[in-house]
């Protein structure tokens, strides 16, 4: 008998069944496939707070990024952090400086160290970056890290803590008694236990469905390449200001190829030298295949920004899926209609930065019954009423 | 590490036999599992060269025969191709 199964080993999972083996529970992890096959594996590693929508979200994120700094020690040095790496958002036109310079302000009420700044000062920042611009949005205290790593790096901790890791296995359902969770059921058995964590990211809605329960959470489709390492080029990550447009102001886009795709640039270059850059935002089901009309309009975008890159080769392709939900926050907590049933799913593109207040805040609502952080409008109910 | 530890299974990224069987240790049971865990197969050859023996290794450690140890996914470019030559010129 289990105190907790965590449900899904990626990286939600891992920092969630860490802190739990850490406050002393005695904690299953299953995983269906093998931890960082999902969306984890298949991202870029921007952290930092000012891709983050002012409100609930970017104040969980500020938490989130400053626990880093914690729990660093334990993480171990693998992972690639690069703190204050710096993040920058180039913008094309005044239309996007107007609707950034607005966020901006937003954001800095809430203590994020972001500014607009010219396009002199982006390329002093980033000298391959075109002088074609209009201005950027710039955060020098944007961090970068390794997801796949500080994925595997929960896992050792997890695992360090006495938490039980079966990867391989499916979950198929659960069983209930007096309205209460008695038991998972897998394709490897039943696993007894009074408490579930669902941690499925993208695959978190059939999970919850298999309780009989409804929750909006769908896969978006992101697309990414990565190319040939070369030398030092970068520090800062850079996003596109259509980023940000389309994450929070869809309605202003008018291509409908761009809609349609979500397209966007991301790009950060890794410790190896590789460049990743992305990146789609598509709503096709769990169809994960690379199209060429996407990694096209992508890597036309980089060259908008980076003209010099045209000689640089693309040696992979590659795409994941974020948990989408309807008003882009996470689900966190408990489900009051089935007790000891809990969701930590949700984050759709923000689950790496999420990882760590994520861990720490289910492990103190289910250890001690409450967290140390406000989290009611993470509650799945908003969804269930 | 062993002599045979330190032998370099994946040329690209230097990852050794020794890291491999660290990975399986650790879970790992498909080539996407150990590259996911080491970089092997990550480089400019994209597992051409070392992905046959990362899927032999598997199949020995965990007792799987080699065809059934899956290889890792194929993504497209077959081989290194230049942004310009993906992106053309004018961005939408």
């Amino acid at each position: 008998m289990y105190d907790v199964i965590v449900v899904g080993g990626g990286i939600i999972g891992c920092s969630v069944a860490w802190q739990l083996g850490k406050r002393g529970k005695n904690v299953l992890l299953l995983e269906r496939n093998d931890s960082a096959s999902g969306s984890a594996g298949a991202t870029d590693g921007f952290v930092g707070c000012h891709t983050k929508k002012p409100g609930p979200q970017l104040d969980l994120a500020i938490q989130s990024i400053a626990m880093f700094d914690e729990i660093m020690e334990d993480l171990g040095p693998d992972i690639d952090f690069e703190a204050n790496a710096g993040g920058l958002q180039p913008v094309e036109d005044k239309e996007q400086w107007d609707v950034l310079s607005q966020m901006v302000e937003k954001q800095r009420e809430s203590g994020v160290d972001v500014r607009m700044i010219s396009a002199q000062e982006a390329c002093r920042l980033v000298p391959g970056l075109s002088p074609d611009i209009y201005g950027a949005l710039y955060s020098p205290t944007a961090n970068k890290v390794n997801p796949l790593r500080l994925t595997f790096a929960y896992r050792r901790l997890a695992r360090e803590s006495g938490v039980t890791i079966l990867d391989g296995v499916t979950v198929t359902g659960f069983t209930l008694e007096g309205g209460r969770i008695k038991a998972v059921q897998s394709d490897h058995g039943e696993f007894p236990c009074g408490t579930v964590v669902n941690c499925c990211g993208s695959w978190a809605g059939k999970v919850a469905k298999l309780a009989g329960l409804d929750l909006p959470i769908k896969p978006r489709k992101g697309q990414l390449a990565v190319t040939e390492p070369i030398g030092f080029y970068m520090r800062p990550t850079l996003q596109c200001a259509r980023y940000n447009v389309i994450k929070f102001h869809p309605e202003r886009i008018k291509d409908p190829t761009v809609l349609r795709l979500g397209s966007s640039m991301n790009i950060v270059q890794t410790a190896e030298g590789g460049l990743v850059f992305g990146g789609t935002r598509e709503f096709v089901d769990f169809e994960g295949e690379n199209t060429f009309e996407a990694i096209e309009t992508m890597a036309k975008r980089v060259l908008r920004f980076f003209p010099q890159l045209k000689d640089v080769s693309v040696i992979r392709c590659f795409s994941g899926f974020r948990p989408y939900t309807p008003d882009g926050l996470p689900l966190l907590g408990e489900v009051s209609s089935l007790p000891g049933f809990y969701m930590a799913a949700g984050h759709e593109g923000d689950g790496i930065a999420m990882s760590p207040i994520t861990g720490k805040l289910i492990a103190e609502l289910i250890v001690d019954g409450a967290p140390s952080y406000d989290i009611s409008s993470f509650s799945p109910n908003r969804f269930l009423v | 590490m062993s002599e045979k530890g330190e032998l370099i299974i994946c040329r690209c990224q230097e990852v050794t036999q020794g890291e491999i069987l660290e990975a399986i240790a650790d879970g790992a049971t498909s080539v996407d599992g150990v590259k996911r865990r080491t970089r092997a197969c990550m480089g400019l050859c994209q597992g051409k060269t070392c992905g046959r023996l990362v899927q032999n290794i598997v199949a020995r450690e965990t007792g799987q025969a080699p065809a059934d140890v899956l290889p890792q996914k194929s993504r497209m470019p077959a081989r290194p191709v230049k942004l310009g030559a993906f992106g053309g010129s004018e961005d939408v």
